[in-house]
């Protein structure tokens, strides 16, 4: 992606005041309660226990830990976790 | 995307999978399009994961260069149900054929019952619903609508005011009421009403015609009593006409009575047999009797209330002679009386009453009593003639 179309998308971004996920591919998190997680546009899996997950983003990446994780579903962009979830750390490479 | 309902219908595995890079197997099996769910880490290293069984198929290449190795767990779905109902295809035939022959049996009529026929035999009404097409063995779905047959079969059948047809499981009923038709009156003839013999009338009553005696009339045989021509017209006469009218017997009774008495002495003989065939078991030898009477009784093998034409029979020959007994005179002769009593009931019918009873003449000859004895019988006198034009 060139310099000059990630600045214009960022532009349109605050000035439309559009949401990022949808634009710059920003992965989406939903956690419900501490059991299920809801991830949209990972890049895939890079490690995976029972008590640990860490999954690659477009940028960056996420880590999971709990205990008795599940893979409920996983697509080329979305993935499904279930299990007891007790720690999300992100690991962005900001500009 | 991940559907159960669809998941089971098109099969699915659950492999374990062991390796190194198993989360690199993940990541292009999504990238592939393919479905993975429920991916379960176990402790020992290995991965648990389901999967289409369309997918199984192309995972072999995956896996060669992921350098992962499967084994399979489990499988469910429809395809794996079926293959494993083909192992058993001559059970699943049988089951099948059960149901379908309990469906068929009982789409079938089995029991036709017609109720409510009182004057109209029950047959008249089966052979009218057969060629309406209900009878026995027919299949449910073919019998015309029931508000239909029931018209129909009114239609068909005469002398009924209502039918209705209805249906319960296998069983048909058809309930019948029969109409109600007037009496229907005898043709008859114009007649005059004449005496059959001389006699004393002691009753006239005339419901028709005209009357030519009164009572205590002194009538010949053939006189008219009730006329059947009343104002010029023929008509048919009606009535009832009574009198007293004389009957003479000569009766001859018996002093000496022949009489059938069994001895006692018995032989008794047992057959088994089977339709008309009998087969003899006991009671072999000559019958060492001059007279006898055989009494037969058979005694057949029973199912519920059906008589097998099997069973045993057996036969007593009972010894027979004849006595000879003397009665009084007095004996003789009432019974000779009797006798001549029944007799007239017999003849002119049980409403007749004997007035008085006369010995005129009377004699014992031969072991024999003759006598004549005079009736005096109050009787119906009326017979009739039919008018000639």
């Amino acid at each position: 992606m060139s310099r000059f179309v990630r600045k214009f998308r960022k532009w349109t971004v605050d000035a439309l005041d559009l949401p990022g996920d949808l634009v710059f591919n920003l992965p989406r998190l939903t956690l419900i309660g501490g059991k299920q997680l809801y991830i949209e546009n990972h890049r895939g899996v890079v490690f995976f226990s029972p008590e640990q997950l860490q999954l690659e983003l477009s940028q960056g990446s996420l880590e999971v830990e709990g205990s008795g994780l599940v893979i409920k579903e996983i697509l080329p962009q979305e993935i499904v976790i279930e299990g007891k979830i007790e720690g999300i750390k992100y690991r962005g490479t900001e500009e | 995307m991940k559907s159960p309902v669809f998941a089971q219908l098109r099969g699915a595995v659950t492999i374990v999978v062991r390796g190194k890079s198993i989360e690199l197997l993940v990541n292009e099996l999504t990238q592939q399009g393919m479905q993975v769910w429920d991916v379960k880490p176990l402790p020992n290293g290995t991965v648990e994961m389901n999967i289409q069984l369309a997918d199984f198929f192309k995972l072999r290449p995956l896996l060669k260069r992921t350098g992962c190795r499967l084994s399979v767990k489990r499988r469910s779905g429809l395809p794996f149900m079926l293959a494993r109902l083909w192992k058993r295809k001559w059970f699943a035939l049988g089951f099948a054929l059960f149901f379908a022959a309990v469906i068929a049996l009982s789409s079938l009529v089995w029991d036709i019952e017609v109720e409510g026929n009182v004057k109209i035999p029950k047959e008249d009404v089966l052979i009218a619903a057969r060629s309406e097409g209900l009878f026995p063995f027919q299949w449910i779905h073919r019998l015309p609508k029931q508000d239909e047959l029931s018209k129909d079969l009114a239609r068909k059948l005469p002398g009924i005011s209502w039918v209705g047809v209805s249906r319960t499981g296998t069983k048909i009923t058809i309930q019948i009421v029969e109409a109600t038709k007037p009496k229907e009156q005898e043709l008859m003839n114009p007649r005059h009403f004449i005496s059959t013999s001389d006699a004393v009338v002691t009753r006239i009553y005339a419901e028709r015609g005209q009357p030519q005696v009164k009572k205590n009339d002194r009538v010949r045989r053939g006189q008219i009593l009730i006329s059947g021509e009343q104002g010029g017209q023929r008509i048919v006469a009606k009535g009832e006409v009574r009198g007293i009218v004389w009957h003479e017997y000569n009766i001859e009774a018996p002093l000496l009575r022949k009489q059938k008495v069994y001895t006692g002495d018995k032989k008794e003989r047992g057959y088994l047999y089977f339709g008309k065939t009998a087969i003899q078991i006991t009671g072999y030898g000559k019958v060492p009797f001059e007279k006898s009477h055989t009494m037969t009784t058979l005694d057949p093998l029973t199912w519920r209330s059906f008589k097998l034409p099997i069973g045993w029979m057996s036969e007593k020959i009972l010894e027979t002679t004849y006595i000879e007994m003397t009665i009084s005179e007095e004996k003789a002769k009432n019974e000779g009386i009797e006798a001549a009593k029944r007799d007239i009931m017999n003849k002119y019918g049980t409403n007749s009453t004997i007035l008085s009873q006369k010995i005129l003449h009377e004699k014992s000859e031969n072991g024999k009593v003759y006598m004549k004895v005079h009736f005096e019988v109050d009787q119906d006198i009326v017979k009739e003639l039919p008018i000639v034009q």
